[in-house]
């Protein structure tokens, strides 16, 4: 590629390297781009011991960065990345990952985000187990973190791409003297300039296609945060990765635990799920047939047509060959499209590479917007990450918007002329290419459906209580893409989710209704309680969740808890033990996640949320809103309330049997709130109380005042 | 007439479905989803899908996803 830029350096710090010692580096790096300032800050037992690192070290420097008033485009807004002590290791699988948290343009509040790619490892090997940027620049800057030259560097920028698919492609060149393996790049695009759902793109070299491939930190807007700071790039440089590059304590014994669950992976995989071949584009036919793949705004959880992007059909689309995120890793699952041609926008007519898509992907830009063609999925998955934009939120707010102007509350004389109804591909696109270019009606969907909601009841005159029902966000995020009208416990996954409805935290929907699990009240809250801590220790730790349950060992069926997949739970705890050299079992591995779990909350109380009216979800989560939705499910919906409820339905209408069934589900979901938040140590209001924080060692004086200012003492 | 269930021959009869095959495996384990050569098909359609003759079975143990 011909492109005249230019970068100059205006800030260079050269460092000692530390020697890494049992999965740390006993450090943090502080930039601060507005001075510009870059130091280093230690990391000590206490910070180990009680946040372990990842998502922990994170809201550890983010807590300490912003105050209470700090909104997301203040300069004091952070931008922190880290992967964890298991980060890094090359032969146990899916050990590569970095979480990234911030204060989100769409909440508000703490938002974090895991993401593959080399970024994490890379930055932890260089003498960093965490990074914390903040500041603002009216000129674009790259941040270079180099462990081989030991020195962090800040360049001013002129003449680069605003997209990250040409961006990084060039900064890995700039940057590898050669060797682009040694080079991660983070990024984002003009579509994060532009809306509040940015997402940043983490890449990891391909050696075999020769290509920078990218891995989305997606959730929240963190990209937007970026691009707002004026951030182009944060470029990280090491060398070749090996298991004694991370020092863990016992290198045998992780050698023993790897290689154990790698060769697991590798015999089962082919036999289940087949994610090294297909992903996880397997779950789009399974969903709907089980009638939980969103369509059309989640008003429905089927469709004929969703064989057409199933896992058939990407199977024969996806270039062949390894697709793994992180050195070694036998799920490997990342997969793409090559010579992929658009029909549209910039890069029109060219063949580029794209990166997925992914299930989250296929729903959220698919089926929910009512779009059955794989190709056109992959375009709006290629423009997405392009342009810096979060699959999820842009599927979901374009949906939401779809929805609206089929009921009429918004129209072409708003949208200027696009016919923007469910299946209408080329306008689906259209609204893409508008939030990249932050114009027209795209413009506004790119602020989230929050926003939406409120633009359309100020200037519009639309319904504000329908679109409450129908517009799908908790407290300002966007659902990801699972419906959860007939699962109580995964209402509870997302609504009681700490950064709002993503499936990360608490996947509980297919263990509830399809394998019934949890067919008790207790249980479902029960289930709310360990889930999200096992998911939480992954974030913590550096680690991929998806070894952990979704490549299951064949006996695993035949123990007591088969949910928890308890043997990978044990060797995840010995893992931990081999690396840091801290003895830990299982239920070590919960109270760990604990102390970050609830930390996180309180948090959230921080910044004015956290609360027990900040855990509701709109009513379409939790049952039909219309009375098409009531119908297309009317068996069910008249069982329930005839057995469930003893409701005489004989000559009821629709809508009033809506409306029954409306109160019994509205009411069962805050029993379980009120079961989940007695689960979890927590007040009636859903506050951690005294003794939960006493017991978790995150009694800090200034945890303690604000629980007090919460009536919590 | 053979086919094979997670590696392992299996006879196969005329007519047999996925349901079938799972009445007749004794496994009290509740599956949800099983896999036929390339495609995946779930409980739902379990009575109504036969397996061909030859054909590769996969039971899927569980589906974690997300």
């Amino acid at each position: 590629m011909n492109l005249e830029y230019k970068m100059e350096s205006v800030k260079t710090f050269y460092y000692d390297r530390p020697i890494i010692e049992k999965g740390y580096a006993n450090q943090t790096l502080f930039v601060d781009i507005s001075v510009p300032d870059i130091s280093v800050k230690p990391v000590d037992e206490i910070m180990k011991e009680v946040f372990i690192g990842g998502k922990g070290f994170d809201l550890w420097l983010l807590w300490h960065a912003v105050k209470s008033s700090t909104k997301w485009t203040d300069p004091d807004n952070a931008i922190c990345i880290s992967s964890g002590p298991m980060g890094g290791t090359p032969l146990y699988p899916g050990s590569g990952k970095s979480i990234v948290t911030t204060i989100s343009p769409l909440t508000g509040s703490v938002i974090d985000s895991n993401v593959g790619g080399y970024f994490g490892p890379y930055l932890k090997f260089s003498g960093f187990d965490a990074l914390e940027v903040k500041g603002k620049t009216e000129k674009d800057i790259v941040i270079l973190i180099d462990g081989i030259d030991e020195k962090v560097e800040i360049l001013e920028t002129s003449g680069l791409p605003n997209d990250s698919y040409d961006l990084s492609a060039i900064l890995t060149e700039h940057f590898a003297q050669g060797k682009p393996r040694h080079i991660s790049v983070v990024s984002t695009g003009p579509g994060a300039k532009n809306t509040r759902m940015g997402c940043l793109n983490f890449t990891w070299y391909d050696l075999k296609r020769k290509r920078a491939r990218y891995k989305q930190a997606g959730r929240g807007g963190i990209g937007s945060v970026l691009a707002d700071k004026g951030i182009k790039a944060i470029v990280a440089r090491w060398d070749t990765v090996k298991v004694d590059t991370n020092n863990p304590a016992d290198k045998n014994a992780l050698k023993t635990v790897g290689r154990k669950h790698s060769k697991e992976i590798v015999e089962l995989d082919p036999k289940q799920n087949e994610m090294a071949t297909i992903g996880t584009t397997h779950l789009v036919t399974i969903m709907n047939d089980f009638d939980l793949l969103p369509t059309n705004n989640f008003q429905y959880g089927n469709h004929p047509e969703a064989v057409n992007v199933g896992q058939e059909v990407y199977r024969r689309i996806f270039d062949a060959g390894y697709d793994g995120c992180w050195t070694g890793c036998t799920v490997a699952c990342s997969h793409g499209v090559k010579d992929f041609v658009p029909l549209t926008g910039p890069y029109k007519g060219t063949k580029v590479f794209v990166d997925g898509p992914e299930y989250e992907t296929i729903a959220g830009c698919g089926s929910n917007l009512g779009i059955f063609d794989p190709h056109t999925i992959v375009e709006m998955n290629f423009y997405c990450d392009a342009y810096g934009l979060d699959t999820i939120s842009v599927g979901t707010s374009i949906a939401f918007a779809m929805e609206c102007f089929e009921m009429g509350l918004v129209d072409e004389t708003h949208t200027r002329g696009i016919h923007l109804s469910f299946g209408n591909r080329l306008a689906a696109l259209e609204m893409v290419h508008q939030m990249a270019e932050g114009d027209g009606f795209g413009l506004i969907v790119g602020q989230g459906v929050r926003q939406m909601k409120s633009i359309f009841a100020r200037d519009y005159k639309a319904d504000p209580h329908i679109m409450q029902d129908i517009g799908m966000e908790a407290k300002g995020l966007e659902f990801s893409e699972y419906m959860t009208k007939e699962s109580l416990a995964q209402q509870g996954g997302y609504g009681l989710a700490l950064k709002g409805p993503q499936h990360d935290e608490a996947w509980l929907i297919f263990l509830d209704m399809v394998h019934n699990f949890m067919p008790t009240f207790e249980q479902k809250a029960e289930a709310l309680h360990w889930f999200p801590m096992f998911r939480t220790w992954f974030g913590l730790c550096g680690l991929c969740k998806l070894p952990w349950n979704d490549i299951i060992p064949e006996d695993n069926k035949d123990t007591p808890e088969p949910a928890k997949v308890m043997k990978h739970v044990e060797w995840y705890a010995e893992y931990y033990t081999a690396v840091t050299g801290k003895e830990t079992t299982p239920d070590g591995i919960i109270r760990m996640s604990e102390a970050v779990y609830n930390f996180q909350r309180i948090f959230n109380l921080k910044m004015g949320f956290g609360q027990r009216d900040h855990d509701d979800i709109p009513y379409r989560a939790v049952g039909p809103v219309k009375p098409i939705e009531y119908e297309s499910r009317h068996e069910r919906y008249d069982k329930e309330l005839v057995e469930k409820h003893h409701v005489d339905i004989t000559g009821m209408d629709t809508e009033e049997k809506s409306r029954r069934l409306r109160k019994f589900r509205e009411a069962l979901y805050e029993e379980l709130k009120d079961a989940v938040y007695k689960r979890r140590g927590w007040t009636a209001n859903g506050i951690p109380t005294l003794e939960t924080v006493t017991r978790l060692g995150i009694d800090f004086p200034d945890v303690l005042e604000l629980l007090k200012a919460h009536g919590v003492e | 007439m053979m086919f094979r269930i997670n590696g392992k021959q299996r006879s196969w009869y005329e007519g047999m479905t996925v349901a079938d095959l799972i009445r007749d495996l004794d496994d009290s384990h509740h599956y949800a989803v099983v896999r036929i050569n390339d495609t995946h098909v779930s409980r739902p359609y379990f009575e109504k899908t036969l397996i061909p003759e030859n054909s590769e079975v996969f039971l899927i143990p569980l589906i974690a996803g997300g």
